[in-house]
């Protein structure tokens, strides 16, 4: 466990030290105004990106530290992938993705009812009549709520659009 | 005042606010997994649509009702609701098994009320007075509280301070992107008209706390089942009179811990766990199924759960997720915390106060008769309740804005959330950069053009001079205690005997 955290601070030193850099040439492309101050609208965003690189470069460096010291007493180390709960994980919020995509299509009823169903047999809902019963019953209810009682337009959908027309 | 009063009552929907707010954040307490702030960021795009006082009372009280439902599971299956219960699992459970749960539920429901009370009128007593403070307040003094407020971080992310850090940065870098508060220019929009306006703290929250959540539950096994005939037993008067040293503790730790950043439910909880065991009678019962055992911590976290809007409230500074997300309820709203909000939003601050009351009263009955639901709740199968919770999230993130931009940025924070609890960063010092990095980045920017790029205008303030020490005692003491803390666990590896 210990050299799993060593690994996980070094890899995420890494990964901030890609989103300062990222971060610094996106602030290549803030324009000048007239109107500004002295310190600009670049200002803080470039004094974000050094501290923000300084401590990345702290990170990385007390972990290789303290990587190099556990090395000394013979213990190994070697990056490690995501886990199987962390890929779960990713994949649950793909079905999210899913949902934004087909939403303006399917509409907003459809979409939800097909989420509640995608995620309940994702998570292991045994493939009985309750998943399309729940999903039915959940995608009424949102629509009742938001639709009809908080009056959000959510998308109708290209599919009952046409319908209609 | 008192007209205030029954104008409230009478003009606008306060109470069936105040009661929905209330069912709402015993039923997400009682949720296993889901805490008090996701409870909170569940519903915060909800409100976007609702008057901003009847939105900001609809919060506190999912506040106030998600720290009793935290408690119910405690008891009964020995998982707590939210952290803040975790001290209760101790006895509660203990006195489930000794087939006392309703009791437990009964005691737990009526500290929490004694401890709302008690917390409730500190923070009628405190925030104005505090806030009175703040109408002296120019932009360097804004600068000041906002470094304070950023200072919170240092004590929030104990043995991990370069990683809190680090989030607090990028919450700061997330708060540049949109229109610059000086000179009006774009950043970081890369076109998209829908990050003109920056990305609001309410998709930050939501993405950072629900949805990562979520993620990180994904494929988990589903918690024991309750029994759903269980019923409350309120306490009796003798057992509320013998109840009452336990209580007083409870409520001066919850008071203590609310008003310190950092504190928070669960730290409050415990101690006055521990201090109610040194101060009892029957010290030995603890552990063992003691009343007062399920009394102490659940006076202390109701307690914090009205304390810490103190601090928020008079200076805008959240000392906990769940005060994070009220304040991203206020800046949703327009509203700044802080002295302005006593001078110009007045009904807002009553409305909050009143709505806890009327919560906090109804909690007695609602407490009791609500229970079934929430054992119903929590008996329902997870891989349903976590498709009705996704969907439940981005239907509420498209009602802010009617917008997929929104819908995709929540997601992505989301992912983002989780690698972040992956590689172990602390949420809170990102939300608070992203909700406070707007105030830091224009009040500096307009004390210097005030002065004229003189810095020296931050010393002629004696509150900017003050809050800026306060803040550096502040980072110091965190530091000092950090290094003590890496200290201590090096001697402990060097000499594991």
């Amino acid at each position: 466990m210990p050299n799993r955290l060593l690994n996980r601070d070094t890899l995420g030193g890494v990964v901030l030290l890609a989103i300062a850099a990222l971060y610094y040439w996106a602030t290549q492309s803030i324009a000048e105004s007239t109107l500004s101050d002295d310190v600009g609208a670049s200002g803080l965003p470039r004094a974000l990106t050094i501290i923000l690189a300084m401590l990345a470069s702290l990170m990385i460096a007390r972990a290789l530290l303290a990587r190099s010291s556990k090395a000394e007493t013979g213990a190994s180390g070697g990056a490690e992938d995501l886990d199987a709960t962390s890929r779960r994980g990713l994949a649950f919020l793909l079905f999210g993705a899913a949902y934004v995509a087909i939403l303006p299509f399917a509409g907003y009823f459809i979409s939800v009812a097909l989420l509640i169903a995608a995620i309940a047999i994702f998570e292991g809902a045994p493939r009985r009549w309750t998943v399309p019963a729940a999903a039915l019953i959940g995608a009424t209810l949102y629509w009742a709520i938001f639709v009809r009682v908080l009056g959000v337009r959510q998308p109708m959908g290209w599919l009952l659009e046409k319908l209609i027309q | 005042m008192i007209w205030e009063i029954y104008n409230l009552l009478t003009a606008t929907p306060l109470i069936l606010v105040a009661i929905g707010g209330l069912i709402w954040g015993i039923l997400g307490g009682a949720l296993p997994g889901i805490s008090a702030s996701i409870t909170m960021a569940l519903v915060l795009p909800f409100t976007y649509t609702m008057d901003p006082a009847m939105a900001i009372a609809f919060l506190a009280c999912v506040y106030i009702g998600a720290e009793y439902g935290g408690s119910i599971p405690a008891i009964l299956i020995r998982t707590p609701g939210t952290n803040s219960a975790a001290a209760t699992v101790i006895d509660g459970y203990e006195m489930n098994r000794q087939g006392r749960a309703g009791e437990a539920l009964g005691i737990s429901l009526m500290s929490g009320v004694v401890g709302s009370l008690f917390g409730l009128a500190m923070l009628v007593l405190l925030t104005e007075p505090l806030s009175w403070l703040a109408l002296a307040f120019k932009p360097t003094s804004y600068f000041g509280l906002g470094i304070l407020g950023l200072s919170v971080i240092a004590s929030m992310t104990s043995g991990s301070l370069l990683k809190g850090l680090a989030a607090a940065v990028i919450g700061l870098m997330i708060s540049t992107v949109g229109t610059d508060p000086i000179s009006g220019v774009a950043r970081f929009t890369f076109g998209a008209p829908d990050l003109l306006n920056g990305v609001e703290p309410v998709i930050v929250m939501v993405g950072l706390f629900a949805l990562t959540e979520l993620m990180s539950q994904s494929g988990s096994s589903n918690v024991v089942a309750m029994k759903e005939t269980v019923r409350i037993k309120l306490p009796s008067f003798a057992m509320m009179n013998r109840l009452k040293r336990s209580q007083f503790i409870g409520c001066i730790l919850g008071t203590f811990e609310g008003l310190t950043p950092g504190g928070g439910g669960s730290i409050a909880a415990f101690l006055s766990y521990n201090e109610a065991r040194r101060w009892s009678a029957t010290p030995e019962k603890f552990g063992k199924g003691s009343e007062e055992g399920v009394a102490a911590p659940e006076t202390a976290n109701n307690t914090v759960a009205s304390a810490a809007l103190i601090p928020l409230l008079s200076f805008g500074i959240p000392s906990s997720n769940s005060t994070a997300v009220l304040l991203g309820g206020l800046i949703m709203h327009g509203l700044l915390p802080g002295p302005r909000l006593f001078e110009q939003n007045a009904q807002v601050i009553n409305s909050l106060y009143v709505g806890s009351f009327i919560a906090i009263v109804a909690q007695i009955v609602i407490g009791v008769l609500i229970l079934p639901a929430c054992m119903w709740l929590v008996n329902r199968p997870r891989p349903i309740r976590a498709g009705f919770i996704l969907a439940l999230i981005l239907s509420g993130v498209y009602t802010l804005n009617n917008s997929l931009f929104d819908l995709g940025l929540a997601l992505a924070i989301g992912v983002a959330g989780f690698f972040m609890r992956i590689a172990g960063f602390p949420f809170l010092p990102l939300i608070l950069g992203a909700v406070l990095g707007h105030m830091v980045e224009s009040s500096y920017r307009r004390s210097l053009v005030l002065s004229g790029g003189d810095h020296m205008i931050f010393l002629e303030d004696p509150i900017a001079v003050g809050l800026l020490l306060a803040s550096l005692i502040f980072v110091v003491f965190s530091l000092g205690r950090e290094i003590r803390d890496a200290r201590r666990s090096r001697i402990v590896v060097e000499s594991p005997s």
